[in-house]
């Protein structure tokens, strides 16, 4: 029995560039449904379409932390977003094995009217944490994000501080298998963003593991087991993290 | 086959390929979400009622306004059915009540993914939850506004017969019609934002063709089968019949219709539902 808890094959994504493949009001589709019966060729043409990722494959085992690293637009949210089951891909295939917390957003799903304490319930059960979990945990929750005064105000009158905290905290304690994580560390001040980065090293001390997206190179030496490169949607690079592919990248 | 890690792997294994789910398999994982439906309900609720100072008086006052307002134009300046048996109030709720539900319910849940866009370009749940917990916030006003019939039955001193066992399945039959319509209508308005202009506008005209104000009697016999094919007819005339002592006799071929239209718009809906949840956000 492997212990890869992630497996990406030869994972694409391609979008159409043109809006002519993508109707957008009744008329157009109806339109192109006629069209489409006379020439056959539903696909886009080879310079009309965009592969965000091509050929991608990447393996992640329990415990460890990959880190993807790559210019904008190289592919690493899409492929966070593929792995977070929130688009399909195009091609290829992920196997994914145990629960995952997508932390692609921090407050997610938050709703300005309801209380702290409503949407710590909410936020966690869209992360898929049962109520019962939250319940237990919901003190560790509160004192990790430091808001306990605040609780039964409605978010909306919250600091964007205070709400970042909180909504941290719900997702950081919803008790995943895989995290996947997109720029969302550095939330709060500076003794916040503090307290998660160990928080993370404490849960990937524990056997879970980890995907994550940062341009904060010094934040993916403290965290990250391996290393991704990603250029132009394909994986330029791969190794772990003193394998000198950082190095590479930063030159 | 040692495991020397600290925590032993997880069983559960997804795949991720693109292809559509199977029903059994979106079932599942529905079921597995359930906390996330209850929780948008009850979210909805409370922020549909939080700083109002009537409250929850609104869930009754809106229906009884309806109620009201049908009365006076189809019962007092139209003239209809004044000379029947039962009070023309019980008929007239019989038909409003479910009417409101059906008119708010599939603007809900057509326009529920398009409103919680954000939501899901961010996290993953089974999407159906979000047009099912829209639809779900209306069906709890719809099922609460029938105190205001049991209030008008005691207040008519009016009694239901046995048939009034069959009540729960017509309500059952809406609600299932109004979450069909809204996971259709919801993945539909993602792609094309016309329906957004159609389906409040046919929604306005759906009130004069479906016997809320009126009863089916007062439509001519040889349009009945071609009125019938609107399915509110026969679960409104089934509920009038469940509720009113079996009123004008059992409608059996607006209630075989109805069922059968009800199937149908279901089986497209899941269908399509299914077939567009991968990648509804690439719609969008």
């Amino acid at each position: 029995m492997s212990d890869i808890v992630i497996d990406i094959e030869d994972l694409g994504k391609r979008y159409a560039l043109s809006r002519r493949h993508r109707p957008d009001s009744l008329k157009s589709w109806l339109r192109s449904l006629v069209r489409q019966a006379r020439t056959t060729s539903p696909h886009p043409s080879a310079d009309e379409e965009f592969w965000a990722l091509k050929n991608v494959s990447l393996q992640v085992r329990q415990g460890e932390c990959l880190a993807l690293v790559g210019r904008n637009g190289s592919g690493k949210s899409t492929l966070l977003k593929i792995l977070s089951r929130i688009i399909p891909p195009s091609q290829g295939r992920a196997r994914v094995r145990g629960r995952v917390a997508s932390l692609l957003e921090v407050g997610t799903g938050f709703h300005p009217e309801l209380t702290g304490r409503e949407n710590i319930y909410l936020n966690g059960a869209m992360l898929g944490c049962p109520e019962r979990d939250i319940r237990r945990r919901f003190d560790a929750i509160v004192d990790f994000s430091g808001v306990e005064r605040f609780l039964d105000t409605p978010v909306k009158h919250y600091s964007s501080g205070m709400y970042v905290r909180l909504a941290y905290s719900v997702a950081a304690h919803v008790d995943a298998d895989i995290l996947i994580i997109d720029e969302v560390l550095a939330v709060g001040d500076g003794e916040f963003q503090q307290k998660c980065l160990s928080h993370v090293g404490t849960t990937l001390a524990s056997g879970k593991s980890a995907i994550v997206v940062s341009h904060d190179l010094a934040l993916i030496r403290l965290l990250a087991s391996h290393v991704a490169w990603l250029r132009e949607g394909r994986v330029c690079e791969v190794g772990p993290v003193e394998s000198g592919v950082l190095e590479c990248y930063s030159a | 086959m040692t495991d020397s890690r600290p925590a032993a792997l997880p069983a559960r294994t997804v795949l991720i390929d693109g292809s559509p789910q199977t029903w059994r398999g979106y079932w599942h994982e529905l079921c597995s979400f359930h906390e996330v439906t209850r929780m948008l309900v009850r979210r909805d609720l409370i922020v549909r009622f939080r700083q109002t100072y009537f409250g929850l008086a609104w869930l009754l006052f809106k229906p009884l306004m309806l109620m009201a307002v049908t009365s006076f134009a189809f019962g007092f300046l139209a003239g209809f059915d004044r000379s029947h048996a039962v009070p023309y109030p019980l008929i007239i709720f019989c038909g409003v009540i479910p009417w409101y539900f059906f008119s708010n319910a599939v603007p809900d849940g057509m326009n529920s993914l398009a409103g919680h866009l954000h939501v899901i370009q961010k996290t993953y749940f089974p999407r159906a939850i979000i047009p099912i917990a829209a639809v779900a916030v209306d069906a709890v006003e719809f099922l609460v506004a029938w105190l205001l019939f049991a209030f008008a039955c005691i207040w008519f001193g009016y009694l239901p017969g046995w048939q009034i066992v069959f009540f729960p399945l017509f309500c059952l039959q809406l609600m299932v019609l109004c979450t069909a319509a809204g996971l259709l209508l919801s993945v539909v308005n993602l792609r094309f934002r016309d329906v957004g202009n159609l389906v409040p506008f046919l929604l306005t005209i759906g009130f004069f063709v479906t016997p809320g104000g009126y009863t089916l009697a007062r439509i001519p016999e040889q349009w009945h089968s071609l009125y019938a094919l609107n399915p509110l007819v026969g679960i409104i005339e089934g509920l009038r019949w469940s509720l009113l002592n079996g009123m004008d006799g059992f409608p059996l071929k607006p209630v075989l219709v109805s069922l059968a239209a009800t199937l149908a718009i279901s089986l497209v809906a899941g269908r399509h539902f299914l077939a567009s949840e991968a990648s509804l956000v690439d719609l969008a």
